[in-house]
């Protein structure tokens, strides 16, 4: 494997240290509802300005990966997204854990990760330089279309209505218009209200629309948040090693879809999870019930938003372009350490990069028993936290959580009243995902449609740059497929059992 | 969800709320000074009622049918809740992070209670929030530097 001499360079005590630190404090952080993995690394970069370049890049890398694999558990045990790129761990990962399984759910989830993370810094190792060319072919309309795409993915898995799922992520679209517009500075949807003026932030809404709901319905009720079984039953890693074994494909698939998702600036952890998961809902197994405790969503949703991890260093590493927010945190710390990053960068400056993509590819394999470890305590926390301490320590995690992103007040109170509104409007089958998904796609989506409506009103050829264009052309096609499947499926059952009945 | 043979009425006048968004957003549009910055809100204001269109034409029609009936549980507590965590965070810049966090924690405790207060529970039970509280306080002030607010009550 190319760069395999500079493994002992990863290997070194300092560095393992800086790994197992990096994937615990990243862990941890990654599970608290309102901080993301961007946060934890934007915190910890002037601390490694003093450090040697490689072990500098391990510990920042080893964050990152941690902060994506612990968005995971507030996903499985309180319904919430820790990070964006959870949404699609929710749909399974909390059922799972409503039955009494979090502690399995928990288990499968990591194994995943894992695999999920070594695929992508495999694949950065070997790849990188012809896999970024992918990130050059996409243009403002690509970028347009493949948010559409994502929308139409998780309009067609939201339980429920597929007209409902449309609204919803149209209504997340128009939320993301809220505040100054970025393209041509109109302020738009506040109605004069001050708190309206910065806008709705991302991970405040996300914290609202899917942890209130979640508290609202606690208070309600006397009784255990989850269902608790007596007795202990370890990390259940036979049982989960079990099932990933039968579901390799799954797991495979899924880490492949998020390396190349990833790879595309924007697009991000929580396109490649909804990707992979719709995949995997589309091959499944007679017997398997996805969207209502079925571990391979799980397998999907966290294979690949840790593949993305290593995926996004590609644009990153070889042409300077970061895949994911993160990535451009750890650009920045790149310059700083007097790394040039470019197509030359791995031939020019190529003990850095392989020692930094080993150390991720430790980091990975250190998630696994700190992963466990961390995860039966969250687990054993969450089930024996009397309900009276849980709710206020939840509320209160939301608040500051909602808070710190930006330091803002309003934040706070968007979220509560967003996650009112997502309570009222769950009740009657709108389900939070879409509307969340539209406000994390939304800013890529009106940036892609607005340059391309512009360049097409220049070229007079409004309609050929947004359905002339091959990769356009064949996202869309993906679009329609996901849109009319069910319905084209549904009718063709139809029409084959009225043939058995006759 | 599994969906029974109840007309989902409510999902309609949802959707009926969700035309009006849309509607809100397109007269909003009208005030903006660059085209560029209209397009794609009311390109996706007329997804969302055409979507919201179709489910109501749908519910008209009789294929519209409600989900699962929801649990019940206590209303009042729900409410309070929400009103609890709306009260305390718009108190916030008044009388800072900790005189706001303390209460809230301290109401939403009474609110989640369904057990009885025993000794233990009376004396424990605020220790705890009381940790949680600070110990949030100091690993947000101190070891994330946010800046949380100190509260104009006590500012010089």
């Amino acid at each position: 494997m190319a760069g395999f001499e500079h493994l002992l360079t990863a290997l070194t005590p300092l560095n393992l240290a800086f790994a197992l630190f990096g994937v615990v404090a990243g862990t941890v952080i990654g599970a608290i509802p309102g901080l993301t993995a961007t946060m934890s690394v934007a915190v910890l970069v002037p601390l490694t300005f003093a450090m040697p370049t490689s072990s500098a890049l391990i510990l920042m890398g080893a964050i990152y990966t941690g902060a994506i694999y612990g968005g995971a558990y507030s996903a499985i045990l309180l319904n919430t997204p820790g990070t964006p790129s959870a949404i699609a761990t929710t749909f399974d990962g909390y059922p799972l854990a409503k039955k009494g399984d979090g502690d399995y759910a928990i288990t499968i989830a990591c194994l995943a990760s894992v695999i999920g993370g070594l695929v992508g810094a495999v694949a950065l190792m070997t790849l990188a330089p012809p896999l970024s060319q992918v990130a050059l072919a996409f243009g403002p309309v690509e970028y347009f279309w493949l948010a559409i795409f994502g929308l139409s993915l998780i309009a067609a898995l939201s339980e429920g209505s597929l007209i409902k799922g449309v609204a919803g992520g149209a209504l997340g679209l128009l939320l993301s218009c809220i505040g100054v517009a970025e393209v041509a500075g109109d302020v738009r949807m506040t109605f004069g209200s001050q708190t309206m003026l910065s806008g709705i932030q991302i991970v405040a809404a996300l914290i609202g629309l899917f942890c209130i709901p979640v508290l609202i319905d606690l208070v309600a009720q006397p009784g255990h948040h989850l269902k608790v079984d007596s007795g202990s039953r370890g990390f259940r890693l036979g049982e989960a090693v079990r099932y990933l074994w039968g579901d390799k494909i799954n797991a495979i698939r899924s880490a492949v879809i998020g390396t190349v998702v990833g790879i595309l600036p924007g697009a991000g952890g929580s396109i490649a999870s909804l990707v992979s998961y719709s995949e995997a809902q589309r091959t499944a197994k007679p017997g398997q019930t996805y969207g209502k405790g079925e571990p391979g969503g799980i397998i999907a949703s966290e294979s690949a938003n840790n593949a993305t991890v290593g995926g996004g260093f590609i644009p990153t590493l070889v042409l300077g372009i970061p895949g994911t927010p993160p990535d451009a945190v750890i650009l920045g710390a790149l310059l700083v350490q007097g790394v040039r990053t470019g197509p030359s960068l791995f031939a020019n400056q190529g003990e850095i990069v392989y020692t930094f993509i080993w150390g991720l590819i430790l980091a990975t394999i250190l998630m696994l028993p700190t992963g466990l470890l961390i995860g039966r305590y969250a687990y054993r926390t969450i089930i024996t936290l009397p309900k009276a301490l849980l709710v206020p320590a939840i509320a209160f995690m939301t608040i500051i959580g909602s808070y710190a992103i930006r330091n803002n007040i309003s934040d706070v109170i968007i979220m509560i009243v967003l996650g009112a509104f997502g309570w009222i409007i769950g009740r009657f089958g709108f389900t939070a995902s879409p509307i969340v998904l539209g406000l994390i796609l939304g800013p890529i989506a009106e940036s892609g449609f607005v340059q391309a409506w512009t360049i097409g009103r220049a070229t007079e050829n409004q309609m050929g740059m947004f359905f002339g264009r091959p990769i356009s052309i064949a996202i869309i096609v993906f679009t329609l497929f996901t849109l009319l499947s069910p319905f084209v499926l549904a009718r063709l059952k139809k029409i084959k059992d009225q043939a058995h009945a006759d | 969800m599994q969906t029974d043979d109840r007309k989902d009425t409510g999902g309609a006048v949802i959707s009926a709320v969700m035309i009006g968004i849309a509607c809100l957003v397109i007269w909003d549009s009208m005030s903006y000074t660059d085209p560029d910055s209209a397009v794609f809100p009311r390109t996706f204001a007329g997804v969302l009622i055409a979507a919201s269109l179709a489910y109501i034409g749908m519910w008209l029609f009789g294929r519209a049918k409600a989900g699962a009936a929801q649990e019940g549980g206590a209303s009042v507590r729900r409410f309070l809740l929400v009103a609890v965590m709306l009260g305390g965070t718009m108190a916030m810049p008044v009388v800072g992070f900790i005189g706001a966090a303390l209460p809230v924690f301290a109401a939403l405790t009474l609110i989640a209670m369904y057990d009885p207060w025993t000794r233990f529970r009376v004396l424990v039970y605020p220790l705890i929030g009381t940790a949680i509280v600070l110990g949030f306080f100091y690993l947000f002030r101190e070891v994330l530097l946010v800046p949380l607010p100190t509260g104009s009550l006590f500012e010089g």
